[in-house]
This record gives C-alpha cells, sequence and structure tokens, in this order.
C-alpha cells in the first residue's frame, strides 16, 4: 500500500470523545516521511489525544487514521504489527520496572520481531551508546534518574526499528536540570532524518527542531504552519495568547 | 502431672495433630490458589456470566461464616446427595472456596493496580494483548499481590481450625481430646497457640524474605 507519495501520517476528519465531552472535534492532516512536527497548545486542548489515536492507543470515535496507507484499527488484525512500526516516548517513561534497561530494550525485537537474543542485544548495546548509557545495560530502572529513563525509553522504542517516533510531553516529568539530555538525544535523531510527532511544551527546542509546528486548540488545529510563522506571525488571537502567556514566563 | 509430664504425654497427639493442620492447610491452599486465578480472570472477563460466577461465589464466601460453609458442605450436601465423604476433604473442599474467593480479589486488585501506563507502553512497541498481559501485567501484579496473599495464607491456615468441628483430627481438635482427658486447659491451649504461632512466624519469615528478593526498589 505504501509508496513514495503516501503521507507517512494520514488523518482524516479525527473525532474522539470520552463520554460526552469531545476533545478533538475534526483534525484533517498528512505528515509526510522524514517531517519533524511539534505539537503545541493549552492543555486539556486534546493534543496527547491526538498523538495517542496516531498509533491507536486511543480509538477515534470517528475519522480514520492512516500511517503508510494503513488504517490504524484497534480491531484490525494487523494493528499489532502496525504499531510495531510507530515508537512511542511518554511522558512517565512508562519503563518495564521488572526487567533490566536491556531487558526493556530487547523485549519486543525478540517477541515480535523473533531476533535472537544476543543479535538483540547488540543492537540495544548500539542504541544505549547513542543514548550514553551503555553503562546501564544491567541496570533496573528504578535505579536510574529522570533524565536517565526517558533516554532508555527512547532507546526502547527505536529497537523496533520505527518509521515514526511519537513523543508524548517527554520532558514535561523532568527536573530542569535533565530536560537537556533528552532533548539532545530527540535532536540528533531529527538530525538522522527520523519522522517524529512531538507534543511538547518546549516552545524553544520547538522552534528550533521542528519543520512544522501545529497549535491544537479546543480540539482543532488552529494553526499549522513552519515554526516561524506560528511563532512570529500567529494568524489567530487565540494563538498570540497561549504564545504570550508561555514565552514571557 | 507437672507441665512436662503433660507436654510429653500430649506431644505425640499434638504433633500428628500439627502434622494433619499442615496437610490440610497445603492441600487447601494449593486448590485455593489455583481456583483464585481462575476466578479472578473470570472476574475481569468480558463474559458477563463468567464475571456473574465470580461475583457471586466471592459474595457467598464473604456473607456466610466458615463454620457454616463447612457444615453445609459435610453434612448438607452429602446428606441431599446421599453420599458421604471425609472430613478432610469436606475441610478442602470449605477451605479452598473460601480462601479462593478472597484470593481472585486480591489477584483482582493487583492486577488492576499495575499502572495503566505499562500496558500502553507494552502495545506501542507491537506487543500482543495476551504478550502484554503474561510478560508485562502478571509479573508486576505477583509482586503488587505477595503481602495480601501472604495474609490470607496465614488466615486460611488459622481457619483450619474451625474444620475441627466436623470431627477432623487437626490440631485444635487434638487439643479438645487431650483437654476432655487431662482437665489442663490453660496448659494444652497455651501449646497450641504457641505452634499455630510458630508456623505462621516461619511463613512470614519466609514471606519477607521472597519479598525482598523480588522487590524493584532500590
Amino acid at each position: 500500500m505504501s509508496n513514495s507519495n503516501t503521507p507517512k501520517v494520514q488523518i482524516r476528519d479525527l473525532h474522539k470523545s470520552f463520554g460526552n465531552n469531545e476533545v478533538l472535534k475534526g483534525i484533517d492532516c498528512d505528515i509526510q516521511a522524514g517531517e519533524v512536527v511539534c505539537v503545541i497548545g493549552p492543555s486539556g486542548s486534546g493534543k496527547s489525544t491526538f498523538l495517542r489515536c496516531i498509533n491507536c492507543l486511543e480509538e477515534p470515535t470517528q475519522g480514520t487514521v492512516r500511517v503508510d496507507g494503513n488504517l490504524m484499527d484497534e480491531k484490525a488484525k494487523n494493528i499489532d504489527e502496525l504499531r510495531e512500526d510507530v515508537g512511542m516516548v511518554f511522558q512517565h517513561f512508562n519503563l518495564f520496572p521488572h526487567l533490566s534497561v536491556m531487558e526493556n530494550l530487547t523485549i519486543a525485537p525478540v517477541l515480535r520481531k523473533k531476533m535472537e537474543k544476543d543479535e538483540a542485544v547488540k543492537v540495544g548495546m548500539d542504541l544505549l551508546e547513542r543514548v550514553g548509557l551503555a553503562d546501564k545495560a544491567d541496570a533496573m530502572p528504578n535505579s536510574l534518574s529522570g533524565g536517565q529513563k526517558q533516554r532508555v525509553a527512547i532507546a526502547r522504542a527505536l529497537a523496533m526499528r520505527p518509521g515514526l517516533m511519537l513523543f508524548d510531553e517527554p520532558t514535561s516529568a523532568l527536573d530542569p536540570e535533565m530536560v537537556g539530555e533528552v532533548l539532545d538525544v530527540m535532536r540528533q535523531l531529527a538530525k538522522e532524518g527520523m519522522t517524529m510527532v512531538i507534543v511538547t511544551h518546549e516552545m524553544g527546542f520547538a522552534r528550533q527542531v521542528s519543520d512544522r509546528v501545529l497549535f491544537i486548540d479546543q480540539g482543532v488545529i488552529a494553526e499549522d504552519g513552519t515554526p516561524a510563522e506560528v511563532f512570529d506571525n500567529p494568524t489567530h488571537e487565540r494563538t498570540k495568547s497561549f504564545l504570550n502567556k508561555v514565552l514571557e514566563a | 502431672m507437672d507441665f512436662f509430664s503433660l507436654l510429653q504425654e500430649s506431644l505425640p497427639m499434638l504433633l500428628q495433630g500439627m502434622g494433619l493442620t499442615l496437610q490440610l492447610s497445603a492441600v487447601s491452599l494449593f486448590f485455593a490458589m489455583i481456583i483464585g486465578i481462575v476466578a479472578s480472570l473470570m472476574g475481569m472477563s468480558k463474559n458477563i456470566v463468567l464475571r456473574a460466577i465470580n461475583k457471586a461465589l466471592v459474595a457467598v464466601v464473604r456473607g456466610t461464616p466458615l463454620l457454616v460453609q463447612a457444615f453445609f458442605i459435610y453434612f448438607g450436601i452429602t446428606g441431599l446427595l446421599g453420599i458421604r465423604i471425609t472430613a478432610f476433604l469436606a475441610g478442602t473442599i470449605a477451605l479452598s472456596l473460601n480462601a479462593g474467593g478472597y484470593l481472585s480479589e486480591i489477584f483482582r486488585g493487583g492486577i488492576q493496580a499495575v499502572d495503566p501506563g505499562q500496558r500502553e507502553a507494552a502495545r506501542s512497541l507491537g506487543l500482543s494483548a495476551g504478550q502484554t498481559t503474561w510478560r508485562i501485567i502478571i509479573p508486576q501484579a505477583i509482586r503488587i499481590c505477595i503481602p495480601s496473599v501472604v495474609n490470607q495464607w496465614c488466615i486460611t491456615i488459622k481457619d483450619t481450625s474451625i474444620i475441627s468441628v466436623i470431627g477432623l483430627a487437626e490440631l485444635t481438635n487434638a487439643a479438645e481430646s487431650i483437654i476432655a482427658r487431662t482437665y489442663r486447659s490453660f496448659e494444652t491451649w497455651l501449646m497450641v497457640g504457641a505452634m499455630y504461632f510458630i508456623i505462621i512466624w516461619l511463613l512470614t519469615l519466609l514471606a519477607r524474605f521472597v519479598e525482598k528478593k523480588v522487590s524493584l526498589d532500590e
């Protein structure tokens, strides 16, 4: 189904309600392979829900999400395979606390890609070196700092060799001095050409790293443009007032 | 008769009773764990009939005294069906169902106490629902459950004393026989209490060791 013209992610008329609360009110959006897209907006605006619909952690109430042209549907037989290609990094890391750092990295490749354990460990070691944590391979997650946990979480997602990475406020639960080390890893990943969708409150990072910024407010995409367009020349009053609030802080 | 003569005379019978108590405890807890696991899975099933069966078991076990449950099984059901079973079998059935009901609630609570983010992280990596449950959720749920499970084991071991009422010559029943013969209530119940205490104490030590061994905290 996928060819070079198919967008990496194709979202059409996406609605999501929780009970009577409609969080997403019709979102249309294409993300091209290699694009780095930052999603910003006030809390409760639906940014995280938007992100979680992309790998179908939330099922759309209406509308469709396609990755490489494949419909992301919880009931689809191949949903597990489709998710293998979409890595996700969570605000609260969600490392598996009963597994060592290396086991966190190898469990999915071994179970899903039928990779030999030795091979998976080798891949895992390369990834840990990339995020600067090769010495922590045998450590248990609870012995790591927040920044280290999040770098392991990024490595764990990368171990499946995904074509798309989703980041759900990856630095929001970190102590300020640890934000930099995580953003550095993400910056490196962007430079290598990874397709990334990042929900973030780090405006400096969004401006510097992203190709495109989406401003989501009240369940719709209110602004969609280059960082320069969105940050310097926002078209909506809502965007202006949001940016004023976060940038003056 | 001084205390040591009494001890000497009654110890063989008490030890025999304790042996039976340990047997009844072990067999009952073995089946209770199986019943507990199956019932907790039923309780979390999408199937409404399976959920109802679990709810009924828990409600009956909670809502009636173990003493009544034991009488009902040993005299009530056997009378109705016109069959005879041993007191040991009746005791095993009563204790297994009783502890199984409580354990199913403990297991369900443990599974539901695992951070939902764990399931999300596993599914986002492509792990199937089954792989997520067995590789990610259950190992963490077991750790959460250990203290409550051990607590239930202690309760059930002590509850075997209730089975003395249907004539099984376990530790409490043995004590009653000794007192009927010697009239030495104080010393006998003191010895019996000490024996229960030692069993529970050893189990608690073992549990603490295991808990420490599998702990995820630094």
